[in-house]
């Protein structure tokens, strides 16, 4: 492809495939934890970062990843001391954030353009510095993702049973919270501050409307942030829109053509899940049971259209508000 | 004499300042199925989880296996059955990952699940009747089809001591029987349990020991009386310490007492 002698975007396209791997990877532990606008909570916060790199003349990014992860530091500790709920603790380090971030790049003497490049991504003008520690960092954030999956899954789902197998329940959150404010930093460039989110939870709502297990889920939202990723910079080369944003669409595209299929999906396993059978029911009837009076128009099996669901040994055949088990030569109502 | 599995000596916990337990006195030794009953509130779910760690104790010692609690480190020893409810994320999980997570503490970090780590999970699992719909997401079975995969999963490290937490409640029938069936098994092999039941009901004949937790105190510790299973099915007896008049009777007798008496006047 002609696109790829050029620099910048063979540099923009490898900042696309690192952010688009490591935001879902964080970004389904969140979900998890029932707080999939943390990413967002922590963006805003990052604009304080930003404005105080702007102020003091350092790297933005630096000053960044600092407040980022301060800050998600303290919506953890916020969150885990109950005295407020998860969301209250976002939106006040939200507003916090933004507005800080804003009075500060007044007092910096920077326009609003300046600010405008970490907001929504400026990724055509990475240099091959910032690819490379986006690189680092992304692979840091995925390796621990994925390495600790185990303890941090449990952690999530149940914290209380994961104190009585002896994890500690905060470090592991703590973490976290951490591995989210290092993501949002890193992918602050390619999608920008204020969709980083999207980035992080899109990916994991669209594969979890087609996944039953948590691992398919992780693997499948990594794989498919690294597609749109790297799709949305390929189609923002080719037309002259904003990459940021084009990630983004293209995300919620995917979504859009996987909630239907998972609602398809789920029905049917819903319909098809065995009957449950407790173990003292050997489905025995009463020797002068009274057989099913109902006309059958045709022999019940695999290809006569009713939900075939299992029963302990046997199948019952669902029709009509009915579970008919095939019994001798008739049917028995279960 | 080995070391009680439980021991709570002169143990208080104090919730947001307000005093739930006191002068609590437990100890559970190896064998024992106790069932620990009192009304809502009484503190019998603060009890056991002060037993496991999960709430501070803010006197007296707590050990686990005569452990200090702070520095008990083999739970794999201990399997826990929190109230359904409390967990659940908003991603789907399958029967399997979620029982695989009570062998994380035979695990090391790092460490893929080994051969015997994997047959453990399968095991837990078909304890508890539910292999078909292994990889099925947990959202999508019944109610008592979650509550016995978080018993699988307190299954899954091998444990001599399980702590369940209200296990019976909202299961549904064929549930009920199936974990009345894997608590007698574990029974038999010599397991000790510790159930919070709000009434006997399928596992009165397992039970050699009740504790009725009454206002924060133990109230009543020693086996169980026939007025906890009584035969109008209410299972237990809110006030043991106190004269035995049938619980729950309401106050329906007496305007209808006091309306005869008004036509015997008249």
């Amino acid at each position: 492809m002609s696109l790829l002698h050029y620099d910048f975007v063979v540099r923009a396209l490898l900042g696309a495939l690192f952010t688009g791997l490591a935001a879902p990877a964080v970004g389904t532990y969140l979900v998890q934890r029932r707080l999939a606008l943390m990413g967002d909570g922590i963006g805003h916060i990052s604009v304080t970062g930003v404005a105080l790199g702007l102020l003091t003349g350092t790297s933005p990014t630096f000053t960044a990843v600092v407040v980022a992860v301060l800050g998600a530091v303290l919506i953890e500790v916020i969150r885990s001391s109950g005295r407020t709920s998860g969301d209250v603790a976002l939106a006040l380090l939200f507003y916090g954030g933004i507005a800080g971030g804003v009075l500060i790049t007044g007092l910096a003497n920077q326009s609003a353009a300046t600010l405008n490049t970490y907001l929504f991504g400026s990724i055509t003008t990475v240099s091959a510095q910032d690819v490379t520690v986006t690189a680092v960092l992304a692979l840091v954030v995925v390796a621990i993702a994925v390495g600790l999956a185990p303890q941090l899954f449990s952690v999530a789902q149940d914290p209380d049973f994961a104190r009585v197998t002896g994890l500690n329940v905060r470090v592991y959150n703590v973490l976290v919270s951490v591995l989210a404010a290092v993501t949002v930093t890193v992918a602050m460039r390619t999608v920008g501050l204020l969709l980083v989110s999207a980035l992080m939870v899109v990916p994991v709502a669209t594969s979890q409307q087609v996944a039953r297990g948590f691992r398919a889920t992780l693997w499948a939202s990594m794989a498919l942030g690294t597609v749109v990723s790297v799709g949305g910079v390929t189609v923002s080369a080719y037309v002259d829109v904003a990459p940021g944003a084009t990630i983004v669409l293209l995300a919620l595209a995917v979504f859009a053509l996987a909630y239907p299929t998972g609602t398809l999906l789920r029905e049917r396993r819903r319909r098809e899940a065995p009957f449950d059978a407790g173990p003292g029911d050997d489905f025995a009837l009463e020797p002068a049971h009274t057989e099913v009076p109902e006309d059958h128009t045709h022999q019940h099996g695999d290809d006569c259209g009713h939900p075939a669901v299992p029963h302990g040994d046997h199948v019952d055949y669902v029709h009509d508000g009915h579970r008919h088990a095939v019994h001798g030569g008739h049917y028995d109502e279960h | 004499m080995s070391d009680p599995l439980i021991e709570i000596r002169d143990g208080a916990v104090e919730l947001g300042g307000r005093p739930v337990l006191r002068g609590i006195d437990l100890t559970v030794g190896p064998g024992e199925v106790l069932a620990v009953l009192g009304a809502n509130g009484s503190g019998k779910s603060t009890l056991v989880r002060a037993a496991l760690g999960l709430v501070p104790t803010c006197r007296g010692s707590a050990q686990l296996y005569g452990v200090p609690l702070a520095s008990f480190r083999d739970w794999h020893r201990v399997g826990f059955v929190p109230q359904r409810g409390s967990s659940g994320g908003g991603v789907p999980a399958s029967v399997r990952e979620v029982v695989a997570s009570g062998r994380l503490s035979r695990r090391g970090l790092l460490r893929p699940a080994s051969k015997a780590d994997r047959a453990a999970v399968d095991d837990a699992i078909a304890a508890v009747g539910l292999s078909d719909r292994a990889h099925d997401a947990v959202s999508t079975l019944s109610g008592g089809q979650q509550q016995r995969v978080l018993v699988a999963r307190a299954l899954a490290s091998g444990p001599e001591l399980i702590v369940l937490d209200e296990p019976m409640a909202g299961v549904d029938a064929p549930s009920q029987e199936q974990l009345a069936a894997t608590l007698r098994t574990l029974v038999d092999r010599g397991a000790t349990l510790v159930l919070v039941l709000h009434e006997l009901g399928p596992l009165a004949d397992l039970i050699g020991r009740t504790v009725v937790m009454r206002d924060g105190r133990v109230a009543y510790d020693g086996p169980p009386l026939a007025a906890f299973a009584d035969a109008d099915g209410h299972g237990h007896e809110h006030h043991p310490d106190q004269d035995h008049r049938p619980a729950h009777v309401p106050g329906m007798a007496s305007p209808l007492e006091r309306a005869t008496r008004r036509e015997n006047r008249a």
